[in-house]
């Protein structure tokens, strides 16, 4: 990627916490990737991988103990201040101004971006009707639920136009109807050409809002790509779903015995995940066809989330960890 | 510019959400003086002694409610740090647009104007209602005066709060800084009559040095030369405090 591409690139990044009476923290552990311009990159990985390390470096917050970031081409430890004038970000804590009301939650924020006095208005009333929060704009935040707090928090970002956005675990807590919003004020930013780095615990959003997704482990890309391609690096998952005229306990009994990643079952509808390494797929099959009356049946690759497990549990395995 | 704007803009924001902010912003000092000052006005009914010279005890505390006032204002805003914190504002506030050095400035300015007013408030309250005799003819200096006082003692309790963690171990710290280096101090007496050991702590307290120089902007005790020196301490100590505060936010967080 030529460097006029890359809105964001990460090389060799490594952070290390020093902690009193205990060892030393490696959160980034040579972390390198790049994040093309105009696209959302999401980050997955478990708790603890160093996800919310890298935005804070990346968000000027941190410095990196070695390696090197740069955003637009601006190195973030050497101009962090031009760094800041490009982006924003909704960070994984709440912030919000709890004291102050909805609008000037959005007032204040509107001015620290330098959106011009007389257009702090319209701004304002674009993202409240955007996400829904007409009838709180004169309420306190502090009289404000955990989702709706967490709703104003998200709609600032939404009023500054800064060519880079971060968003960390920016849905949780929202209900799905909020969420949905979001998901698609997220999806018009990257259509007006801004790049959008999430991370998010939700896979099924990661898989349906990401152009390219990074796994992360410890510190480490474990794998980058687009969503299939990551998909297709846990290869051998194999999904069944199957629906029978009736399925009764015996039955279902004997498929709890296979060495099956995941059996779930729904009054007479069963979900199965199948690693092709454990036990071949096609004798899943034949059993799940001897054992009632098929009405319907459907199988598919691995989803992002088997993908997510399989490189996780791998990327243990060759260093040693828990899976 | 704008950003320091965007500071004093969200700093006022705040402040005028409270009624009872209000009050102690503008009138605790001279409600302090009003109350403690005319009390103990009447108990030295026949003065205080300092520098050579015999003055009325409401003359004497003057200074000393305005220092307290600015380090009481310095106490709230470090104290701010703990509630940004905890709302995950801090963070944010620091990926905003504007240096650290703007950030700061924008809180000092907008906490060195409640202290000019609280200032105001008290020491012509002070001249009016109690018949302090000021000395008007350096009341301009008082502004560097307030403003110094306001920022030295900010910077100085800003790095305490960017340190400590703990909002409980900070609630502490502030006590017992606040009981030993009020009482430690020239806020409520002269020093000369202490024991040595007082006053030798209290002649480095830096509270002594702004109070001294309150004094003598205000009713004029105190020698040109010792006022002098502790205006440089002071200006030092603010200095210091300063870099402290600096250097504590790039410990994590870059500049």
């Amino acid at each position: 990627m030529s460097p006029t591409d890359a809105a964001i690139e990460v090389e060799n990044l490594v952070k290390i916490y020093q902690v009193k009476s205990a060892r030393p923290v490696r959160a980034l552990d040579g972390l390198s990737f790049s994040v093309k311009r105009g696209e959302i990159f999401g980050l997955l990985g478990e708790n603890g991988a160093g996800k919310t390390t890298l935005l804070r470096i990346l968000t000027t917050l941190l410095r990196p103990t070695s390696g090197r970031a740069t955003l637009m081409g601006l190195d973030v430890e050497q101009s962090p201040y031009d760094v800041r004038k490009k982006i924003c970000a909704v960070l994984q804590e709440n912030a919000v101004e709890v004291f102050l009301s909805v609008e000037d939650n959005f007032a204040t924020y509107a001015r620290f971006h330098l959106i011009p006095r007389h257009e702090i208005g319209a701004a304002a009333d674009r993202v409240i009707q955007q996400f829904g929060l007409g009838e709180f704009r004169k309420q306190k935040v502090i009289d404000l639920s955990g989702g709706l707090k967490r709703r104003v928090q998200v709609a600032k970002v939404f009023m500054v136009d800064k060519p880079v956005v971060f968003l960390d675990e920016a849905t949780t807590g929202m209900d799905p109807i909020n969420k949905r919003g979001t998901l698609e004020a997220i999806r018009e930013q990257a259509r007006q050409g801004r790049t959008i780095l999430l991370t998010t615990h939700m896979l099924e959003e990661a898989e349906d809002l990401c152009d390219t997704i990074a796994i992360i482990d410890r510190g480490s890309v474990v794998a980058v790509g687009d969503p299939d391609r990551i998909k297709s690096l846990g290869s051998a998952i194999v999904e069944i779903h199957v629906t029978y005229e009736s399925l009764d306990e015996g039955a279902f009994a004997e498929l709890s015995r296979l060495p099956l990643l995941k059996l779930k079952r729904r009054h007479s509808t069963l979900d199965l995940s199948v690693n092709s390494k454990l036990i071949s797929p096609f004798d899943v099959i034949q059993k799940v066809g001897q054992i009632g009356e098929v009405v319907s049946f459907e199988v598919n690759s691995g989803s992002l989330e088997d993908a997510f497990i399989e490189l996780l549990g791998k990327s243990k395995a060759r260093t040693g960890g828990a899976a | 510019m704008k950003m320091i704007s965007a500071v004093l803009y969200r700093e006022y924001l705040i402040r005028t959400t409270s009624l009872t902010w209000a009050f102690y912003d503008l009138f605790m000092p001279l409600t302090y003086m009003l109350l403690f000052g005319i009390g103990l006005d009447r108990a030295f009914a026949s003065g205080v002694q300092s520098g050579g010279r015999i003055v009325g005890y409401n003359s004497f505390f003057l200074a000393g409610v305005l220092a307290m006032a600015s380090f009481g204002i310095a106490i709230n805003t470090a104290y701010g740090f703990f509630v940004d914190r905890e709302n995950g504002m801090l963070s944010e506030f620091l990926t905003y647009p504007m240096t650290r050095g703007e950030f700061l400035i924008g809180k000092i300015l907008f906490n060195s104007i409640l202290a000019l007013v609280q200032a105001l408030i008290t020491v012509g309250a002070g001249a009016l209602l109690l018949g302090i005799p000021l000395r008007w003819d350096r009341a301009g200096f008082l502004l560097p005066g307030v403003v110094f006082g306001t920022a030295g003692w900010f910077f100085f309790l800003t790095t305490f709060a960017l340190r400590i963690r703990r909002n409980d171990m900070f609630n502490t710290f502030i006590n017992i800084a606040y009981f030993l280096l009020m009482f430690g101090s020239s806020l409520f007496y002269p020093l000369e009559g202490l024991p040595l050991w007082l006053r030798v702590f209290s002649s480095l307290n830096p509270l002594t040095w702004h109070a001294d120089v309150l004094r003598y902007l205000t009713i004029g005790l105190g020698s040109l030369d010792t006022i002098l020196a502790e205006s440089a301490a002071f200006m030092l100590f603010t200095l210091l405090a300063f870099l402290a505060a600096v250097r504590t936010l790039q410990r994590g967080i870059v500049k």
